[in-house]
């Protein structure tokens, strides 16, 4: 199960972050996407390391921690997405799969003309589609 | 990895003993422990302790070898098999017998013998090696080959294990050393392998009764083969060991469920650390990683009891703060970290390579340890029940496993427990030790590890998660120092949700700790965040409370009654920490890259960027805040760098607030309302103005809320307002602190307050380019039209118009000519006195330079200076001169006025000179050394003869002299400037230290009446010179010229006034060579011929040789002459001697025409002579006429010429 995806900007900064759990633990889970950007800096400053990543968008599983698993992928624009999740058997098409609809998601949220780039994204529909892919998020069929 | 055995955390050393002589123990000891690998040695100090060795009891491995009843295990490791092996058991035993005990008496030998005996008794039943040591007693000692076959008999050794000690001689000693060692590694080998291979054979013949044993002989097989450095073998067994272990988990029911689980656990955790430490040290860091992954993933599921399940999270805790700790010393010492990752099925993060990462975790589940355990406590919260249960329960003989000790007298005995005699015991063990220390230290290693390899994100959680232990114990001011420090980065990158939880923290801490400013200030920052809607943080455990819109008005309304209610006295007890005394006040510093810029932002900006002084502007002060709610602010002040422009702002609904005593010498506004709506600007404008010239900047806005409330806002300028950090990040409209769009964009806030008109005019005159060599003057006039002129100065700049310095770079920059222009003083006003300034005047003068202080001078008046300007080189130059000055005489506010003029002045060349050489008419000598030359020219060229001929007629400039014959010298000075030259005299001038080697005709002499040259004429001076005879260069020295610019109408005067002012340009001749000629050639011929009238034409050849000279000459025909002589003729000149041809001519025409042409050659020297055009020929008058005369003087002028 997702419990939280996040886009993350050029500085760092946080542009939409949402948790899907039931339990009062968002600021941790918060922690942990803030966590992980350290693992994006490292893999983006350090290409040689990852290898045969070079030129992908998706960054694989940035790094394990306790009970969840940390998922990121950077656009050709240097915004960042990241996603957590509980399972702990993941497949990797499965979260490729999530990321791609994920990204045109993010994509027709910017492309909006009131939006101004840079800014956190606080529109509706993006929210909407986002929770929807993220419930069909391990049906590989869904795509 | 502290709290493990010493024997289990360092790799096994072989282990030996010695008995007999014991004298030589410690040399032997110490010698072993510095073998390489080293050996233990245990030494016996007699043969009585030999004992020790003895099996106390009958190995319960024998009986199974021996198939007796079935043996029931208790455990599957013993605690203290492995410290046995390291420190009790040897491999090999030395006996040490002095040598005239052997080869002694035969009672001594007996003794030997017997002593033999009973050591084999001994080690024969524990398998342990025997070397035999002969210590030399005595030099003298006979060495009895019978005895020492008897004595290896007896031993039942091989030769070579009898090893010969002698300690009395050096060399010989470090040999037997030397022997021994290898002996005792070589015999220790043999000894493991066998008890290895021992216990191997029981693994494999698989009549094992149970896995425990199988475990248990894994094991054993491992730890001999570490004896023996095999560590491929060790880690083999080891991973055996652990996998069998796996497999008697939910298998055993050996022990009560509670406690088998935590045997298996410790007994695993031994294995792996052994596995792990093995793989690190052989450098397989990916291995041991994945190793760790896997061993954590299989445990991980194996809770256990849920009564006693913080048992298993502090051994899950205790796993990663060791392979932590292994990881971080294997990093150190193989350095080749971190490792490229391997691409397999479930690839390692890079996370998982970092040391940090596991004391992460480790406090992670030391905290899980903690909560469980508190609840286990509460749960068994019996407070009354005697705890002597739990405190004689101690760890029993097996690895893992606790018993119950109970003494009986001298007889200690263990009894097993029950689950719950074991669960009780392990909370009251908990309840020991202060989780939360262990935790903090944990963060901190994972905290220090993140922040070195420069994981700050990481590293701020662990700080977060850190601070937050120091908080919960109470250590306010270390969890204050990281939670600042961390507050920081989330600030930078804009992670509210975070930076509310931290701000939360801190301002509990400064509430507990009684720091007033603090609290109001992160209290500020907090309901200040842009957290509008609900972010999905709910109330979570930290003090913040949940981050959303209400929470922010809580807090905001929390600040302002405390501020508020220092003049009414408190009515809550809660915050009793927190007062503000009547006579303290809180005064808030926002400066620009202070969080507080969110609370209130002031943004100033004037409306003119220049002003006048005394003239008033317009300046907007516009305040923002972003607090929930809206500020009534009662007073702001205004700061100023000059501070007597400071003004304050009151609410004018609040007006009873203002007080002091202070404010009323100032300027003080009342603005209708001083209400600061959240996110809304308040835009004020007022007039200002200021006497004083210079910048005029606004410092600083103090908003005073209530009377002991301020904040300090530094006044930022539009144009360059940043923007506030966190709201540009949010979906709302970005307003303007002012309306007027321009100020938008260009507003400052500061002026410059001009300095007053001057009032005093600054002219430089120019009299057009000036010349090379001369001293220029420039007037520069000051008149005062207005203002008085106090402790005025003058600066005089000289600057090449092209930029570039003006002196040459070649020259060092410190000799005087080295400037091409260079500004030589500054002398008095024009018709005074013309002797220089006084020196205190002129305070500075430097090449291009000048600082003078000009004197008071009076409204209406005027005065004047001329600088003197000298150029060495022609090249245009910028003056600039500019003038400083205070109008009044009062020094405190001493305000400069300045004027500025500049003048562009050309320097050029005046006079430019040449000169060249001429013979005497009509006479030439044959100068070798240019024959040559167009000889030579001729042979490269193939010149024609006709050419040669122009040539040597058109080449007026001979290359040498001839010496001893006197020749012309023309020095010609032309005029290239555009004014009108006096030229006083031209002169030719010994160079210093060089000798002139030739005299000089009409030398030195002035002209009588200075020439004026106007611009473009020329002016020629013949020199006579002639060589001296014997010298090969002739050295004219320097031409030097003495000239001046004519005054004009004033020449006379000037002239008779000034007679330095003659500017001397000198020039250097070049050295000429000098050679003497063979020949001379000489025409004669009269000044001129009358038509019709017949004369001589002579033409003398002058042999200067000791050589007969063999000359051809012949003589063309001419036009306009008839001749009478030889045509063509050799003829042979005497040395030293002149031969003289001779015609006579009759003109056929008048006018200028031109002679026969007259050539010869000569043999000797294959040289030619032809007259020059000019020296050939002669007027013919048709008639003879009627000289005057003058004209008489003439002729005899050229006749003497021609002459000579």
């Amino acid at each position: 199960m997702i419990v939280c995806v996040a886009v993350v900007g050029h500085q760092n900064n946080p542009l939409y972050i949402q948790s899907f759990t039931e339990a009062d633990d968002a600021l941790k889970l918060h922690h942990i996407v803030h966590c992980s950007l350290d693992v994006v800096d490292e893999r983006v400053n350090n290409p040689k390391k990852s290898g045969p990543m070079l030129n992908e968008t998706f960054l694989g599983l940035l790094y394990p921690i306790e009970n969840y698993k940390v998922y990121g992928y950077l656009t050709n624009t240097k915004v960042k997405f990241i996603l957590v999740t509980t399972d702990l058997d993941v497949k990797d098409a499965d979260v490729r799969n999530f990321f791609r609809r994920f990204h045109s998601a993010y994509v027709d949220a910017v492309s909006n003309p009131f939006h101004v780039p840079g800014k956190k994204i606080t529109s509706r529909t993006f929210a909407e589609r986002v929770s929807t892919i993220v419930k069909s998020f391990g049906f590989s069929s869904a795509a | 990895m502290e709290e493990y055995p010493e024997e289990l955390r360092t790799p096994p050393i072989t282990l030996t003993s010695m008995v007999g002589c014991s004298d030589l123990h410690p040399l032997i000891s110490t010698y072993l422990l510095s073998q390489q690998p080293p050996i233990n040695n245990l030494a016996l100090p007699d043969l009585s302790k030999i004992n020790l060795f003895n099996k106390k009891k009958p190995d319960p491995d024998s009986i199974i070898n021996s198939s007796s009843p079935p043996f029931i295990v208790n455990g599957i490791f013993k605690r203290d098999w492995l410290l046995k092996h390291r420190t009790k058991i040897p491999s090999v035993l030395a006996a040490l017998f002095p040598t005239n005990h052997v080869f002694g008496d035969p009672s001594q030998w007996l003794q030997v013998c017997s002593d033999l005996d009973s050591i084999k008794s001994v080690i024969r039943a524990r398998n342990i090696k025997l070397v035999v040591v002969l210590v030399h007693t005595n030099a003298n000692d006979v060495v009895s080959e019978d005895r020492m076959i008897a004595l290896r008999k007896r031993a039942e050794l091989e030769a070579k294990y009898v090893v010969i000690l002698n300690p009395n001689d050096e060399s010989a000693l470090q040999l037997s050393l030397n022997r021994l060692a290898s002996i005792f590694s070589e015999l220790s080998g043999v000894y493991y392998r066998e008890e290895g291979r021992r216990v191997k054979q029981r693994i494999e013949k698989k009549n094992v009764s149970s896995v425990e044993l199988i475990v248990r002989y894994c094991f054993k097989v491992a730890v001999y083969a570490e004896f023996r450095s095999d560590w491929t073998e060790a880690l083999k067994f080891y991973e055996e060991a652990y996998h069998t272990l796996r497999e008697i988990v939910g298998v055993t029911t050996r022990l009560p469920a509670v406690q088998r689980l935590v045997e298996i656990k410790s007994v695993s955790e031994q294995l792996h650390f052994k596995i792990s430490t093995l793989l690190l040290h052989s450098g397989k860091v990916t291995e041991a990683v994945t190793w760790f992954r896997q061993h954590k993933n299989t445990y991980k599921r194996l809770v256990g009891a849920p009564e006693a399940i913080f048992v298993h999270w502090e051994w899950m805790s205790r796993q990663y703060l060791v392979f932590g700790e292994l990881l971080e010393t294997s990093s150190k010492i193989t350095q080749n970290f971190p490792p490229v990752l391997v691409p397999s099925s479930k690839p390692l993060s890079e996370w998982e390579y970092y040391p940090a990462y596991y004391y992460q975790l480790a406090a992670h589940y030391l905290s899980e340890k903690r909560s469980v355990l508190e609840l286990a406590i509460s749960m068994s919260e019996t407070p009354n029940e005697v705890d002597s249960g739990a405190d004689s329960v101690g760890p029993s003989a097996y690895v893992g496993q606790f018993a119950r000790l109970l003494e009986e007298g001298d007889n200690v005995d263990m009894q097993p427990l029950t689950d719950e005699e074991y669960t009780h015991y392990a909370v009251s063990e908990g309840k020991r030790f202060r989780d939360s220390l262990e935790i903090i230290a944990l963060l901190k290693k994972a905290y220090d590890s993140y922040s070195i390899i420069k994981v700050q994100r990481m590293s701020s959680f662990c700080g977060f998660q850190m601070a937050k232990e120091y908080f919960a114990e109470g250590d306010i001011g270390n969890a204050k120092q990281i939670f600042d420090s961390i507050a920081s980065l989330y600030r930078k990158e804009g992670w509210v949700t975070l930076l509310w939880e931290v701000l939360g923290y801190l301002r509990e801490c400064s509430r507990k700790s009684g720091t007033i400013k603090d609290f109001v200030e992160y209290s500020l920052e907090m309901a200040a965040l842009p957290i509008s809607s609900d972010t999905g943080v709910q109330s979570d455990t930290g003090p913040a409370g949940p981050a959303n819109l209400l929470q922010r008005e809580i807090v905001h309304k929390e600040v302002f009654e405390l501020v508020g209610e220092a003049s009414v006295l408190t009515k809550n007890e809660d915050s009793s920490n927190l007062k503000i005394t009547a006579d303290e006040s809180v005064q808030l510093e926002v400066d620009l890259v202070s969080p507080l810029r969110l609370v209130m932002l002031a943004s100033v900006a004037f409306h003119e960027q220049t002003i006048k002084p005394g003239a008033s502007t317009s300046i907007t002060v516009s305040l923002i805040s972003h607090l929930p709610l809206t500020v009534e602010i009662d007073q702001l002040e205004i700061q100023f760098n000059q501070s007597s422009c400071n003004f304050f702002i009151t609410n004018a609904q609040k007006h009873q607030s203002v007080e002091g005593s202070d404010t009323q010498q100032k300027r003080t506004e009342t603005a209708p309302s001083l209400l600061l709506v959240s996110n809304k600007w308040l835009r004020l404008t007022y007039d200002i103005q200021s006497d004083q010239s210079g910048k005029l900047e606004c410092l600083s806005v103090i908003a005073k809320i209530g009377s002991h409330f301020a904040i300090c806002c530094r006044a930022e300028s539009p144009a360059s307002l940043d923007s506030l950090p966190l709201w540009t990040l949010e979906d709302c409209i970005q307003t303007v602190p002012i309306k007027d769009p321009v100020l938008v964009f260009s507003g400052q806030k500061s002026t410059q307050v001009e300095e007053p008109d001057p009032q005093v005019d600054l002219v430089l005159g120019s009299s057009g380019p000036a010349l090379v060599g001369e001293v220029f003057l420039v007037p520069v006039t000051l008149v005062s039209k207005g203002h008085d002129v106090y402790s005025g100065e003058l600066k005089i700049n000289l600057v090449d118009v092209k930029g570039g310095g003006l002196f040459s770079p070649r020259d060092s920059p410190y000799s005087t000519e080295s400037h091409h222009v260079q500004l030589l003083g500054i002398s008095g006003p024009e018709g005074e006195d013309d002797s220089h300034l006084d020196s205190d005047n002129i305070k500075k003068i430097q090449q291009s330079f000048g600082l003078i202080s000009v004197p008071f001078i009076k409204n209406g008046d005027s005065w004047s200076c001329r600088l003197e300007i000298k150029w060495h080189r022609p090249k245009p130059i910028m003056l600039y001169v500019s003038l400083g000055y205070t109008p009044n005489n009062n020094e405190s506010n001493a305000q400069m006025v300045h004027v500025h003029q500049n003048l562009q002045i050309e320097g050029n060349t005046a006079i430019v000179i040449n000169h060249n050489y001429l013979m005497p008419f009509r006479r030439d000598p044959l100068l070798l050394a240019k024959n040559k030359q167009t000889s030579e020219s001729d042979q490269n060229k193939q010149v024609s003869e006709s050419d040669q001929k122009k040539q040597a007629s058109e080449s007026d400039q001979p290359e040498s002299l001839p010496s001893n014959q006197k020749s012309v010298f023309i020095v010609s000075a032309k005029n290239c400037s555009e004014v009108p030259i006096r030229l006083k005299s031209i002169s030719i001038e010994e160079e210093d230290g060089v000798e002139r080697t030739c005299s000089i005709q009409h030398g030195n002499e002035d002209l009588s009446n200075p020439a004026l040259l106007v611009a473009g004429e020329e002016f020629k001076k013949v020199f006579s010179i002639s060589s001296n005879m014997n010298t090969s260069k002739l050295k004219l020295g320097t031409v030097c010229l003495r000239w001046r610019r004519d005054l004009g109408v004033g020449e006379k005067c000037a002239s008779t006034t000034t007679l330095s002012s003659w500017v001397v340009t000198k020039e250097k001749v070049p050295d000429k060579n000098v050679e003497l000629p063979p020949l001379i050639v000489s025409m004669e011929c009269p000044p001129y011929a009358i038509l019709g009238d017949p004369f001589t034409y002579y033409i003398r050849i002058l042999n200067q040789t000791q050589l007969l000279q063999e000359i051809k000459y012949s003589l063309a025909d001419a036009q306009s002459f008839v001749l009478c002589g030889y045509h063509n003729d050799t003829v042979y000149v005497l040395p030293k001697s002149e031969h003289i041809v001779s015609y006579k001519l009759v003109p056929l025409a008048s006018g200028m025409q031109q002679l026969p042409r007259f050539s010869m050659t000569s043999v000797r020297y294959s040289a030619a002579y032809q007259p020059s055009n000019s020296s050939n020929s002669v007027f013919v008058f048709p008639s003879k006429p009627n000289f005057k005369t003058a004209a008489s003087t003439n002729f005899r002028l050229e006749e003497s010429i021609a002459n000579e």
